[in-house]
Order: structure tokens, then C-alpha cells, then sequence
């Protein structure tokens, strides 16, 4: 097959408008009369609210509300857990935390009201870190937790909110089988998202007692059901609208202040806007959490690895957010892709007295990634194995199960393995005193949940695509569109898109799990499938020619000596039929596995894996600890290519945010605080900090994806971390098991005092 | 922020607006560091008094000894055709100062009065022996920038007082600068540590006839180096000479451990870059005339 | 709190302003010409989503008053494209794929062509040393950098060829 439009490097369709400063954003979004919302949050990390005293701020000219959790309906909301308010009732749980708001006429105003509410607090003592938290008589953060709504599989206790478990074979067994035993720990720290348009909402209520939002949150279905539990209303009276995002990874998955600005805007009567500053990003949003890890894994001599035990540990601050569903995926990554006998991982998520985390690019892939890939080295030196060979020995291959059971088909990672190597150029591993070669390869997933397009034809022959997905910057829509355009004979300029409305597009489970592209294009699919349907009968009807004699070609119904365009048959169904429409559905056949492998597992299987190794070339200066890197390789199993160009973005980008994590960037907290809540020192790296990406698009198909393509945009920030550590060890015999990998930390442990 | 604003026209008009507004006043260059400030409720002037208007503060005079206006931006300095050569350090420090967008506008005036003790070419300038030429009600004054500089964003500079101009004498011969930033990033960083050096050599080039060396970011104020310098007086620059130079460098300086770097590594890279910034030093002086 | 009349040059266009002092001519920009392809994000010149071109000068906006604008040309992204003509770099970033969520693009193209019009002979390096004050979170700049070279070429061309269009 010679595809005409999907595998094709096309421009992506929104690319004029953002080139021209036209295409609007959230936080771009304004009407008239609105009022400017802000928050006033938590001093204290763990404290009784003992007073809120909002009358001074009140007063003040241009204030026109000020609300407390007094104010506010009395709702715990969340994800597979509920246990966040809108506004702190009487405790707060982290520096941050929300305690009142205000909307007033000026951002100034609103900032001069902030200042003038009086909050007093009563500190408790506080649960700074993941051992405090989980220590014997440890303060519980949430007294209450078993009065909490929850999804019936989390397992919980004390402040651990969830911990899940993968169970296979024996691994008592498995490492009596072995030669060797190791154990390692890892550290990895709380790192942020990153977008560079803050979090943003604009609500304006009707006169029937409805609300809708413009927001930047990649998943508006969900933020509507959210609001409607805070706002105690009937989810249809809830409008979410998405003008348009600069950027998400993750972090605008959870309600982020859509809830802020519509309570506002009910109690003022005016529309209300709130937009986070950098700082309240920073210190009170969704970042990655932080994680110790510690694994134990026993090979043979000759390098087959017989029994793996592992824990991760998620400190995802003081409410659950995305961490119980983090800690179940994580069990995967710690698995590896790896035919291992015996296992037995688990993943806690942890509460603490810090910002609640959530979801960041691949959810725990990262974290355990790191430690599973880190180790893998530090194996394969320790045994006197080439750490490619040690990984091909062990690597699943087509046919083999997955650790929860699962049947892995199209699985490209040995391809994978063997062209990135051999980009980095292995055999040369360290090229010159200082130098070193690195490499760390993964699986990972294409989430599920389901997918509706309305596909309409227009009666000049164009296409409108209407979705309910959210773009927020991977080209998923684009790369939708070319199956669109491929499966009904049209070109991608004869499309157009509008998406993520709550109200007018059909249901998306959202722009998450890197599913977005994957499911919107088999829900095209499934549109053109009954489009065709109605194209062929009206034109069979028009034409007196019987249907099976009929076909879709180049933009019209041929067949039996007759033509007729597309157009001609939009315009006549336009006058006649109510014009040309259909609906089109996804949904993924769940991933079969063995159930009595997992324990509260909320994500027990990875549909069409994608698999990826990376190689990266760099150089450590020896008294600096400097770490400059040359090169950069990704060989990425990406199924099938829809848009190679789009699926380089993805991969250079996802790279780069997985060198900062691996590099530069963490949240440092002190005392419940964080001490760089700025972008002067919260370091992501600029365009002088990043070498040029190789990319290797690997193409073994999904079943499943359109035209076999798999989930493409979270995998790339996977592998940095473990791939720059094991270069590093190459380079100067360094291993850092802490992330972020600074030059300080390699300084002084070459200089001999550790890090 | 909620202040007044004024545009003087010309240096008489700022130094009377200066000398009015005292305290509540701030002279306003670039803004780089002003507005963040004030943004940030560090600090709150009452009256801003933006420079822009005001001529002849923008100016590089290269005649005998240098002269920069106290409204030269770092991208002019960059720039600087007069300083390529052995005044190189200021390039190499100026270049690394935020990005374009701030070196557009950001002035070193504006950057020495601000005192940073992590500044970029404040350690250049000390090691170039500046001085720095304030214009107030009462007249004019000349210090030495070492002097002028009292602790972290601190100066000797009194409310209303307008910088109007650093100087430095050019180098003997036989001399070069260098200068060597050490940050988690490579570009918008405020340095982790920052060493200047000059270096004077003897005719035949085989000894340091005069060394000065400048720390940033690791005490109250950037800081001389004088042990180190001492150190290298009539020395030749040997590795082993070259190393002391560096530990004893790394002994003088006072570094705090924060969320950048701890003062154990802000030490390494002292006894780390103070070698490697007189070696290029060196390199610059080359071996002829 | 007094107000300052301002006049603005915005785009070759004159905009008559009436603001108090501290406002920024971000804020100005934004809310009160609506003028919204110039980003706001951090406010403190890290981030550089908010570059304009004040006198050509790639700037960041949100640390500038617009007081201190006044008589001055400033260029925003609604600037750079000649009605529905775009620029070369606007162009080539579309053509080489180096936009993805596209909200650190504005600053991106203005601190570029300002680049381009100061440097006869732009490298890779050159380029992102230049453009190093703009963060992006979603490229890598990879294929920025890649545009921005092919622009400078496309625009050598058309100097040379002396035919087509001339941009500032």
C-alpha cells in the first residue's frame, strides 16, 4: 500500500494560526465585564485553620467577592481517590494549599485583597518526606481517609493511598536459582511539567443557572464531571470549552482552577478569570512526584536475571491526585521489558505534607525506569557482560508475556536496541578518556478509554472533523486527520478541525496516556466506514445504479460509467437528506491478562506497547563534574508512522524534558517549602543545553491502532535518565543513583567525597 | 507596584530628581533587575525615574583609558570591538549575562549598582581595578568598585545618587583577562561561581608580574582573591604554582550552601576554574610582543 | 494613582494609551489593545514567551513600562506577516515542523528575526545561542533551529535574487 496522506511528513493544520499569534489561548481568552479571580493559599505545611477573617479584604475598592470554604459547597473531589476541596476547611495539608479566593476588577485589586485577609493557622507538626510519612506512630495527613470515596480496589492504610502489587512465580525461588543477588536504591526528585502557558479558566454563568468554562485542561469531559460533583449540578448544566493549550504533559489533567473561576463567577454574577503565576505552578500544582526506589534482582553467572523484587515509593504530597493510579503503572515499569520468572513489585503512593502530584509524561516511567535501567548496568559490569548483550538476553521478544501475563505482539525492541546502538556507534563505548556511552531502553503504553467523532461532509466537497479531543500540541489531531483524509480519498487541506466542547463534540476520554492520535483516527475510521455507507446509497439512489457497483475514489462515488463528487452529494443530501454526517466510535479491546498476578492493580496491562532504547554520547569534565552532551539517538517502536516529521517533534521534545529531569530540574523543599519556586531556579534547559536528537522510527504494527500505529508521545521521556547515568558510569566511572544527575553530585564524587 | 513616573531629559534633570525623591526614588535602566524586585515586593519606590531619555550615559569611550556609561548595555559590551583581544573577559562575561532579550537592555550600571554578589561582569571590572563616578546634588565622586560594593545588593551609593560612568586604565603589556562561569545550565543562569582573572607577565613572559583574581558567588560581595594573587607575584606560572593559586583561592572565599550549588562544590570550582582562567590568560598574552 | 498618555508605535500603527505607571507593555499589549499573540507566562523575563522587538531588539515585554515604549517602534507577532503574506520564518517553521503546542512561537519567530537581521551568516550555534532566552518545552528546538536556518537561507535568496518580497 502506498498511502497517500497518513505516513506522510504533512504540516500540521493548526500551524498557521500559532505563527501568526491568531490562534488563542486559555489564558488568552477574555469577556467583557470579567473579573480577575486569585487565590490566597496555605503558609503552613500542616496546620489547623483556625480563623479565616475576610472582612478588611472586602471592603477594599474593586473587590467584588471573597470566598472561603465556608463559602464554598462542602465536596471532596479527585481522581480514584476524593479527597481535595475546593478551598481549605479547617486544616491545611501543604504550603499552597487554597484558602480563600477573590475576584476583583483589577489583578491589582485582587492582589491587594489577598493581602488583606487574615488567616490564622496552628501548626501541626508536619510529615516533610517519604520516611516520616511512612515511620511507625507517623501523623496521619488524612485522619479520615476511610471516610473518603474511593474507587473499591485501592488498597490504603496509615498515609500510604494506595499500594499495588505484581505477583509472579516465586521470587524466594528465583533468587535461590541465581549466582548473584543485587540490591540498589534510587532517589528521584519532584520535577514540573513545564508548560509555558500557565493554568488558566475563564466561567460565565447564564441566565438558566448554566456555566460554561474556557480552560486549558486536556481533558474537558472529566473536568465537567468534576465540576458538577464541586458545584453540586447536573453535569449537562457544565460547558467546558477548550480554546486552545500551550502545553499539558499532565499537568492539566486534574481541575486546576476551572472550579476557582466558576464558583467566582455564580457568586459575582460576572465572568471571572484565574491564571497561576509561575510561582503558584511551582509550588501548587501537579507536578512528577518524587520517588525512593529499591530493587533486588538475581541473575545466573551467565547473565539470565531469575527473580526480580522491587518497591517504589511515590511521595505524591498532600492529596492522592494521580498517585494511586501512578503506583500501579509503575509495577509495569519496574517489570522492565523483560522475561523475568519470579516477581514481585509493588508501587505505593504515598501522602506527605507537600504539593499534591499527579500526572507527568509517562507516569512513573521515568522513576522506574531509571532505577530498573540503572541497575541493568551496574549488573552487566559487575558479571563482565556488555550491557547490550545483557539486556538482548533478557528482552522480551514477539509472543512472549508480559509480566501480568499479557501476549506482547509487535513488539520492535530488539530492533530497537540493536539500531540505536548502533547509531551511538557501541562498539566504541569510551572513545576518549572522559567520555562514555549510555544506554537504557523501555516499554510503555497506548491508554484505553473511548473516542467520538461527528465526521460531516460540506457542501463544497471539504470535510469538518469534529472531536471532542483536546490538542495540546503532539499534532494528534493532525495525524487523526490524515487517517480521516486516507480513509475517505480527500486531502488533509480539504479538512478542517473543531474540538473539545463539552456541549457541541462527542465524548473523548481525553489527551492523555498518549492514546489521543491512536483512538480520535479509529474513530475516524469507524465515521468513514458509515460515511461510505451513505455516500454509496445516495448515490446509488441518484444515479439508478446498484451500490455494489459504486466505490469512494478521488474525492467522489465512481462506478458503472457514472461520477458524482462529493459535493454534489453533500449539497443534494444538504436539500433532501439533513445532509452528510456520521458518527464514529473507538473503543480498544481490553488487553487480556492474568488476574492472579496483581493485587489493586488500576492498570493492569500496557495495550499496544510501544518499546524504545536510547543512546546517548557525553562527556564528563573530571573537576567540574560538567556533563556535555555529543550525541543523542532514540530508536522508537512506534508501530506505524502516521506523521514521521510530528513523531521527530515528539520525540526531540520528549527528550529534551527527560534531559532536564535526568540534568537540571527538581523542586527542593526545606521545611515544607520549596526554595526555587521560579523559573531563575527551577532549571529547564534552553536551546544551548540540548544536543541534536537522532530519531529512528521503528515500525512493528499494533493490531489495534490505525493503520498499526501505537502510542507515540510520552515514551521519549523515559529513558533519559537511566540512559545519562549509565554514560556517565562509562565516562568516569561515576554511578549517581539520585536524580537530578548535576555536575556537583559527579564533582565530589570523583573528588572522593561523595555526593 | 504603584508609583510616579518621571523621564528626565538629561543628567542635570535625573540628578535633581535624585536628590528630591532620596530614598523613595529608584533610577529605572534596563529594569532587569528593578521591575523583578518590585514585582516580587522586595522593594517598593515611590517614584521611578527612568533613564532612557537622558543622552550621553550609553557611550564607550576607548581613548586612553575606557570609560562605559552607566547606561551600556551587556550586549554593547559584548560587542565592543576594543575588547576582543585581552580585554576578553569582559566579552566572555557580559555574553553569558541572561539572554539577548536581557542583554538588550540590561546596563552595567544597572548591574553594579544592583550588587549581586553573583555577578557576571562586576568581577571583570574589579579585576580591571575600576572605578565607578557618581553624580549627586553636591557633585561629582570617583571610588574604587571594590569600595563601592559593601554587601549583597548593597552600595556605597547614597539615596538620589546617579552612577554616571565605570572606568579602568588599559593593560600594560604583556597582560590578558579571562573569565569562566561555572552553572547547572548553559545560558539565563546566575552563576554558581564566577572567576576573573588578569595577568601581567614579565618581558620575557616567563613570570606573572602582576595577577589579580576575582570570585563571584561565593561571599557577601565579589570578592578579591589577594592570598592567590600574592601567591603568583614573581612566579613562574608553573601547573604546580598554577594549583596553589587555586587552593588558595578556594580557602579565602566564604561560600554559602543554597538551593544552587553547596559551599563544598562552590570551593571545587574555585580550586577548579581559578587555574583554568590564568591559563587562558596566558594563552591570550601568547608568546610575542 | 496618576495615568500616563502614552503613544505607542505598535506594528508601524500608532495606539494613543492611557495607563497608570507601573503597567508593563505587556499588560498593555494584552489587555488593552488586544493584542494577545504576545504570551504572558513567568513576568520575570526567564521565560521569554513575551519577546517583541522594541527598535528591532528582541525584549521581553513583561519587565518593560509602557512608559518606557513611548516613541519607540515596537513589533509584536501580529507584526512580522504582511497581511496574509507570512514572513520566511513564519514559513519555514510551519514547513519544518517546529511548532507543536505553539505558545512560546511568538517570542520564538521575533527574537529570530532579530537574529537574522543582525547576523549576515547564521549558524546552528548562532541560532540557539540567540534564541536561549526562549524556553520551549514541547520541541527540543531542534526543528526551531532548523527552521530558522532554512528561513535565513529562503531570505539570502530573495536578497539576492532581488525579486519577490522584502521583509524588515
Amino acid at each position: 500500500m502506498s498511502p497517500r496522506v497518513v505516513g506522510h511528513s504533512l504540516p500540521r493544520m493548526d500551524a498557521p494560526g500559532k505563527v501568526t499569534g491568531t490562534a488563542v489561548y486559555a489564558s488568552d481568552f477574555a469577556l467583557p465585564g470579567m473579573l480577575h479571580g486569585k487565590l490566597l493559599r496555605s503558609r503552613e505545611p500542616h496546620a489547623r485553620l483556625v480563623r479565616i477573617d475576610a472582612a478588611r479584604a472586602r471592603a477594599l475598592p474593586g473587590v467584588r467577592a471573597v470566598l472561603t470554604a465556608a463559602d464554598v459547597p462542602d465536596v471532596r473531589y479527585g481522581g480514584a481517590l476524593k479527597d481535595e476541596t475546593v478551598l481549605a476547611r479547617d486544616r491545611v495539608r501543604y504550603v499552597g494549599q487554597p484558602v480563600a479566593a477573590v475576584a476583583a476588577t483589577t489583578r491589582e485589586a485582587a492582589e491587594a485583597a489577598l493581602a488583606a485577609i487574615e488567616v490564622v493557622y496552628e501548626p501541626l507538626p508536619a510529615v516533610l518526606d517519604l520516611e516520616a510519612a511512612l515511620a511507625p506512630g507517623a501523623p496521619l495527613i488524612h485522619e479520615a481517609w476511610a471516610t473518603y470515596a474511593a474507587i473499591p480496589i485501592l488498597h490504603r492504610e496509615g498515609n500510604v493511598c494506595h499500594r499495588a502489587r505484581i505477583v509472579v512465580g516465586d521470587v524466594e525461588r528465583g533468587f535461590a536459582e541465581a549466582d548473584r543477588i543485587f540490591e540498589h536504591r534510587f532517589r528521584t526528585a519532584m520535577v514540573h511539567q513545564g508548560y509555558t502557558e500557565p493554568r488558566a479558566a475563564v466561567a460565565s454563568w447564564d441566565s438558566s443557572g448554566q456555566v460554561t468554562v474556557w480552560s486549558n485542561t486536556q481533558l474537558p469531559f472529566e473536568i465537567q464531571n468534576t465540576l458538577a460533583e464541586i458545584l453540586e449540578l447536573a453535569p449537562s448544566k457544565i460547558r467546558v470549552i477548550v480554546p486552545g493549550i500551550g502545553g499539558g504533559f499532565g499537568g492539566k489533567l486534574r481541575i486546576g482552577v476551572e472550579h476557582v473561576a466558576a464558583l467566582l463567577a455564580r457568586r459575582t454574577g460576572r465572568p471571572v478569570r484565574v491564571l497561576t503565576t509561575s510561582e503558584e505552578e511551582l509550588t501548587a500544582a501537579y507536578p512528577r512526584q518524587g520517588t525512593r526506589v529499591e530493587l533486588r534482582t538475581g541473575v545466573t553467572r551467565a547473565g539470565r536475571i531469575t527473580a526480580k523484587e522491587g518497591r517504589i515509593w511515590f511521595d505524591t504530597g498532600a492529596f492522592a491526585g494521580s498517585g494511586p493510579g501512578v503506583a500501579s503503572v509503575a509495577t509495569l515499569v519496574l517489570a522492565g521489558p523483560y522475561k523475568i520468572p519470579n516477581l514481585l513489585l509493588e508501587g505505593y503512593a504515598v501522602y506527605t505534607n507537600k504539593t499534591n502530584c499527579g500526572s507527568f509524561r509517562a507516569p512513573s516511567g521515568p522513576q522506574a525506569n531509571f532505577a530498573v535501567e540503572s541497575q541493568m548496568d551496574m549488573i552487566a559490569d559487575a558479571l563482565g557482560l556488555d550491557p547490550l548483550e545483557f539486556r538482548l538476553q533478557n528482552i522480551v521478544r514477539e509472543g512472549d508475556e508480559g509480566p501480568t501475563g499479557q501476549v506482547l505482539a509487535g513488539v520492535g525492541l530488539e530492533e530497537c536496541l540493536r539500531r540505536a546502538a548502533a547509531a551511538i556507534g557501541w562498539d566504541d563505548r569510551r572513545p576518549a578518556p572522559g567520555r562514555g556511552k549510555g544506554l537504557a531502553c523501555g516499554w510503555w503504553t497506548t491508554t484505553g478509554g473511548s473516542s467520538g467523532v461527528y465526521v460531516k461532509i460540506n457542501p463544497d466537497g471539504t470535510v469538518a472533523l469534529n472531536t471532542g479531543a483536546a490538542e495540546i500540541g503532539t499534532a494528534a489531531l493532525t495525524g487523526a486527520a490524515q487517517v480521516l483524509a486516507e480513509e475517505l480519498g480527500v486531502d488533509l487541506a480539504d479538512i478542517s478541525v473543531v474540538s473539545a466542547d463539552t456541549f457541541a463534540t462527542p465524548f473523548d476520554f481525553g489527551a492523555q496516556g498518549s492514546r489521543t492520535a491512536f483512538a480520535v483516527g479509529n474513530a475516524c475510521r469507524a465515521a468513514v466506514a458509515d460515511l461510505r455507507r451513505q455516500l454509496v446509497g445516495l448515490a446509488a439512489a441518484q444515479l439508478g445504479v446498484p451500490a455494489d457497483a459504486l466505490e469512494l475514489r478521488d474525492k467522489a462515488v465512481v462506478g458503472a460509467g457514472t461520477r458524482v463528487t462529493l459535493a454534489e452529494l453533500a449539497r443534494l443530501s444538504q436539500a433532501s437528506g439533513g445532509g452528510l454526517i456520521a458518527h464514529g466510535t473507538f473503543i480498544a479491546p481490553p488487553t487480556a491478562y492474568d488476574a492472579k498476578r496483581v493485587e489493586a492493580h488500576v492498570y493492569p496491562a500496557f495495550h499496544s506497547p510501544s518499546f524504545h532504547a536510547h543512546a546517548v554520547d557525553l562527556s564528563v569534565d573530571r573537576e567540574t563534574g560538567e556533563i556535555t552532551l555529543h550525541r543523542y539517538v532514540v530508536a522508537q517502536d512506534v508501530g506505524f508512522a502516521v506523521n514521521p516529521a510530528a513523531i521527530e517533534g515528539q520525540i526531540e521534545g520528549g527528550v529534551a524534558q527527560g534531559l532536564g529531569q535526568a540534568l537540571s530540574e527538581e523542586l527542593v523543599y526545606a521545611e515544607g517549602r520549596v526554595l526555587n519556586p521560579n523559573l531563575t531556579d527551577y532549571k529547564m534547559p534552553t536551546a544551548l543545553d540540548l544536543p541534536r536528537i537522532e530519531s529512528i522510527l521503528v515500525q512493528h504494527p499494533s493490531a489495534v491502532g490505525p493503520y498499526g500505529a501505537k502510542g507515540v508521545g510520552e515514551p521519549p521521556n523515559i529513558e533519559p535518565p537511566a540512559a545519562v547515568a549509565n554514560a556517565v558510569a562509562a565516562a568516569v566511572g561515576v554511578r549517581v543513583t539520585t536524580l537530578p544527575i548535576t555536575a556537583e553530585k559527579v564533582a565530589l564524587a570523583l573528588s572522593g567525597e561523595g555526593a | 507596584m504603584s508609583f510616579e513616573y518621571h523621564e528626565p531629559a538629561a543628567v542635570a534633570e535625573a540628578v535633581a530628581l535624585g536628590a528630591r525623591f532620596g530614598e523613595a526614588g529608584r533610577f529605572l535602566a534596563g529594569g532587569t533587575d528593578l521591575i523583578i524586585q518590585m514585582r516580587r515586593g522586595k522593594v517598593a519606590p515611590r517614584h521611578v525615574l527612568s533613564l532612557h531619555r537622558v543622552p550621553g550615559l550609553d557611550r564607550i569611550e576607548a581613548n586612553g583609558a575606557i570609560t562605559l556609561g552607566a547606561l551600556v548595555t551587556h550586549r554593547a559590551v559584548e560587542r565592543c570591538a576594543d575588547f576582543q583581544g585581552p580585554l576578553g573577559a569582559l566579552v566572555e562575561g557580559a555574553r553569558v549575562v541572561g539572554g539577548h532579550q536581557i542583554r538588550n537592555v540590561a546596563t552595567v550600571g544597572g548591574n553594579v549598582v544592583n550588587a549581586s554578589p553573583a555577578a557576571d561582569v562586576v568581577p571583570v571590572l574589579l579585576t580591571l581595578d575600576a572605578t565607578v563616578t557618581c553624580l549627586g546634588p553636591d557633585g561629582e565622586r570617583t571610588l574604587p568598585l571594590e569600595g563601592f560594593l559593601t554587601g549583597p545588593g548593597q552600595t556605597a551609593r547614597r539615596p538620589g545618587e546617579l552612577l554616571t560612568a565605570i572606568r579602568f586604565e588599559r593593560l600594560p603589556p604583556a597582560s590578558a583577562t579571562a573569565f569562566l562561569k561555572a552553572g547547572r545550565r548553559r545560558a539565563m543562569e546566575i552563576s554558581v561561581v564566577c572567576v576573573a582573572a588578569r595577568l601581567t607577565l614579565d618581558p620575557a613572559r616567563e613570570r606573572c608580574l602582576a595577577a589579580r583574581i576575582t570570585l563571584g558567588a561565593v561571599a557577601p560581595t565579589t570578592m578579591r582573591a589577594r592570598a592567590a594573587e600574592r601567591a603568583l607575584e614573581g612566579r613562574p606560572l608553573t601547573d604546580d604554582v598554577l594549583r596553589e593559586a587555586g587552593r588558595l583561592a578556594a580557602g579565602e572565599c566564604r561560600p554559602i550552601s543554597d538551593v544552587r550549588a553547596s559551599a563544598r562544590y562552590r570551593r571545587l570550582l574555585v580550586e577548579t576554574l581559578v587555574p583554568r582562567a590564568l591559563r587562558r590568560c596566558r594563552e591570550r598574552i601568547g608568546g610575542g610582543a | 494613582m496618576s495615568r500616563l498618555a502614552l503613544s505607542l508605535r505598535i506594528n508601524g500603527e500608532t495606539h494613543e494609551v492611557l495607563t497608570a505607571p507601573h503597567r508593563t507593555l505587556l499588560d498593555v499589549l494584552r489587555d488593552d489593545l488586544g493584542l494577545t499573540g504576545t504570551k504572558e507566562n513567568c513576568l520575570e523575563a526567564e521565560c521569554g514567551v513575551c519577546t517583541v522587538l522594541l527598535d528591532g531588539r528582541a525584549v521581553n515585554a513583561c519587565i518593560l513600562l509602557a512608559a518606557q515604549c513611548a516613541g519607540r517602534e515596537v513589533v509584536t507577532i501580529e507584526g512580522l506577516a504582511r497581511g496574509a503574506e507570512l514572513h520566511p520564518l513564519q514559513r519555514a517553521f510551519v514547513e519544518h515542523g517546529a511548532v507543536q503546542c505553539g505558545y512560546c512561537i511568538p517570542g520564538m519567530l521575533l527574537a529570530a528575526k532579530a537574529y537574522l537581521d543582525e547576523d549576515g551568516a547564521p549558524t546552528e550555534d548562532g541560532i540557539r545561542e540567540a534564541l536561549a532566552g526562549n524556553l520551549c518545552r514541547c520541541t527540543g528546538y531542534q526543528k526551531i533551529a532548523d527552521a530558522v536556518l532554512a528561513a535565513a537561507a529562503a531570505l539570502r535568496g530573495s536578497r539576492a535574487g532581488g525579486g519577490g518580497c522584502t521583509h524588515p
